[in-house]
């Protein structure tokens, strides 16, 4: 234990002579370390959000920060891709040894972390927050908390998917349609008439980059609207008939959409008029020009408005040193003010109902219309994350972008590529015997009829 | 006899360090990936799963085929560009040493960035289009990279790796013709030798040795190269080393990506035997 200690007072003094180098701005950060860190170990939280600079940047000076200043307790905080994130956790718990106290991932990445068993179980934790007066949390976040026999995460942000369009662009939207109720149909035509506008330059934009996000519109927009499963009727002639329907889209679609990743750029430079993507790659958008964006929610198709739920956890490794101050972070991240702080930060949303709804003024409007409009549509459905697939969840994705990448791009014929995607993702669910993901029937193991 | 036996463990003790580095660094890892690509993560038997999961992929043929057409139009456009740079800061020409600093520019910046500053070139709202609609030869910016002209996402990336890369062919290049001893060239003039044929016949060959070791060089870092790819054409133009990351990093599979990775071994090693056997020194050949 002195040992360890000892090693600590070094590095910290390697780190803060360091940062003399290393520029001012980290200097005055770690210069003031020591003045809470008296006594108060520091607690390493690690996450696969807040990766982009500028949100680490908030969340080392405000979000953390905040933290430091009420318990005294210092964060380290580790952001880093989905990849190195979960092989550092399965490394600290293959050498029985950890540093990381805390840990905050995305819904999806908890099956995976289950299966390896890296971390506790949170319902005692829970208990002792709905102890307190000032939590509430949304019922289905609880609900998709908790997964194989126990809790696996406390709710900490969530986030969805939707449209944002420059507001010049509503002015080519169908005549008589209302934009907030907006239609699969709808869209195609405000592409169309958008394209016409623009002299023949295509204006409508998705992320299909290599790391955009376009395969979650495919399995849990497009799939779910047209077809009433993600899974499911992955083959069946509504899927056919929604394949068709996205060659066409595609046909008014920016041709430089391949390479977008983040729509909030061509939506900044005036590429695209509307976009669709994640809530936090468009809110820098928003932030720079709140007059100018608005937000709308996905479109209708023939079985009704289906979205995808992102919800990001809060959980601890059982190999935390300090199990204490994990939780003691975890009570700060889901506190109304942190949750309301995380909103206008980061642009995710608060995981309670009242904090929710005291968000109005300025972007954080512009976006909360939009995705209430979404999510309170009376012919709204939530689709969620594929759960259940283990080390192999990362292989979902690709059978849908591979089957767009076959049938849109290279011009397949569609039938033929459904079936044999199909054959691929029977094979996927029947090895990891996992069952559907909702909208879908709870059929297990899952499989396309 | 003391002396002699020390002498002989000299040039092993020298070399010992080198070797341990390469020993852990290199040879470790190589045989460490080797191992995952043929190894089930689940029962640690020896398996060609991956190779198959690897061959039947959509974008694998693909990817071959475009690290392939890649490598051979930016290589030689590098060599003789570098090596045509190489001769004319040689000639010491008035601000050659400016020219020297300006061409080594690229060399300090990251593929990525390099990726970024073409992609910004290339975009609906790039330079280009905006140097074109100034100049009045377009009346609306449009977007060059698209899906349906792979000719010009082709064109973009060996351009972008021209750009990225010559620079280093001419320093190599450079180096070496700093080695060869004015002699050899006065002696070519006296004998009524020209500018091309001094080149060809005593430069070139005297160059051979330079040249191999850029072509090597520059053949196993293209067989490496995907930012700069991936930026400009997303994965509409596979590459290699853009799949093994893409199926480490997006589909969690470390099995795959290090087939891929032994793939990428296997070339720059076929490659690389290639160029030493072809550019290996004729008997009696003098090297400079």
């Amino acid at each position: 234990m002195s040992v360890r200690q000892t090693g600590r007072v070094t590095r910290r003094q390697l780190i803060t002579r360091g940062s003399v180098l290393a520029g001012a701005l980290a200097a005055s950060r770690l210069g003031a370390r020591p003045a809470f860190g008296a006594g108060a170990p520091e607690v390493v939280f690690s996450t696969d959000q807040l990766i982009p600079l500028q949100e680490q940047e908030w969340a080392r000076t405000s979000l953390m920060a905040g933290f430091t200043k009420t318990t005294g307790i210092p964060v380290r905080l580790i952001a880093e891709g989905d990849g190195p994130y979960v092989d550092r956790l399965v490394a600290e718990a293959k050498a029985g040894h950890g540093t990381i106290s805390a840990t905050g991932a995305l819904h999806g990445l908890y099956p995976i972390m289950l299966s390896a068993n890296l971390i506790r179980d949170m319902a005692p934790l829970q208990k002792q927050l709905d102890a307190m007066k000032d939590r509430t949390f949304y019922r289905d976040l609880l609900a998709a908390s908790h997964m194989g026999g126990m809790q696996a995460f406390i709710p900490w942000m969530q986030a969805t998917y939707v449209f944002a369009a420059a507001k010049s662009s509503l002015q080519y939207f169908p005549n008589g349609r209302n934009p907030m109720r907006m239609t699969y149909d709808d869209l195609l035509q405000w592409g169309q008439n958008m394209q016409k506008a623009a002299g023949g330059q295509r204006r409508l934009g998705f992320p299909v980059g290599p790391n955009g996000l376009y395969g979650r519109f495919l399995h849990g927009y497009a799939y779910p609207s047209f077809t009433g499963a993600q899974v499911e009727r992955f083959k069946s002639p509504d899927a056919v008939a929604m394949w068709q329907y996205l060659r066409r889209l595609w046909g008014v679609t920016h041709p430089s959409s391949f390479t977008y990743e983040f729509m909030y750029e061509p939506l900044l430079s005036g590429e695209v008029w509307v976009a669709w993507d994640h809530t936090a790659r468009l809110i820098p958008a928003l932030r720079q020009r709140p007059d100018d964006f608005v937000v709308l929610p996905s479109p209708a198709g023939p079985r009704g408005r289906s979205f995808i739920s992102v919800i990001v956890g809060l959980s601890i490794p059982k190999t935390a040193p300090d199990p204490d101050g994990g939780a003691k972070l975890i009570e700060y991240l889901t506190r109304p003010s942190t949750q309301l702080a995380t909103l206008q930060g980061d642009g995710f949303f608060p995981v309670s109902p009242q904090v929710a709804k005291s968000a109005t003024s300025g972007w954080v409007k512009v976006v909360a219309d939009g995705v209430s409009a979404q999510a309170g549509a009376a012919d709204a459905h939530t689709a969620l994350l594929p759960i259940g697939l283990g080390a192999r969840t990362a292989e979902f994705v690709p059978i849908y972008t591979d089957a767009f990448q076959l049938i849109v791009i290279q011009g397949k014929n569609i039938q033929d590529v459904l079936n044999a995607q199909a054959a691929k993702l029977a094979a996927l669910y029947q090895a990891q015997n996992a069952v559907c993901p909702p909208p879908d029937p709870a059929i297990t193991p899952c499989k396309p009829e | 006899m003391v002396r002699s036996r020390r002498a002989a463990w000299v040039p092993y003790l020298l070399v010992l360090p080198t070797f341990v580095f390469l020993g852990v660094f290199v040879a470790y890892p190589m045989v460490q990936a080797f191992l995952l690509g043929v190894t089930d993560p689940t029962t640690g038997r020896v398996t060609l799963d991956h190779v198959a999961q690897m061959t039947s992929d959509l974008h694998f043929a693909p990817s071959v085929r475009d690290t392939l057409v890649i490598t051979a139009i930016a290589i030689p456009l590098q060599i003789a560009l570098g090596l045509a740079m190489a001769l004319l800061v040689q000639s010491r020409f008035a601000g050659h040493s400016i020219f020297l600093y300006l061409c080594a520019v690229p060399i300090g910046i990251s593929d990525l960035a390099a990726g970024l500053i073409w992609l910004s070139i290339f975009t609906e709202r790039g330079f280009l289009n905006a140097l074109l609609f100034d100049l009045g030869r377009i009346t609306q910016p449009g977007p060059f990279l698209t899906y349906d002209r792979p000719g010009w996402l082709l064109a973009a990336v060996v351009l972008t790796e021209v750009w990225r890369a010559t620079a280093i062919v001419m320093l190599i290049l450079l180096s070496g013709l700093q080695l060869i001893p004015k002699d050899y060239q006065e002696s070519a003039q006296v004998f009524g030798a020209g500018p091309w044929q001094t080149l060809r016949w005593v430069t070139l060959p005297l160059l051979r040795g330079s040249l191999q070791t850029a072509l090597i060089i520059r053949t196993i870092l293209a067989f490496e190269v995907f930012a700069p790819v991936m930026m400009l054409t997303g994965r509409l133009l596979p590459v290699l080393a853009g799949e093994s990351y893409l199926w480490y990093s997006l589909y969690r599979n470390p099995g795959v990506a290090s087939a891929y990775g032994v793939l990428i071994l296997l070339l720059s090693g076929a490659f690389t035997w290639t160029y030493l056997r072809l550019l290996r020194p004729h008997p009696g050949e003098v090297r400079a």
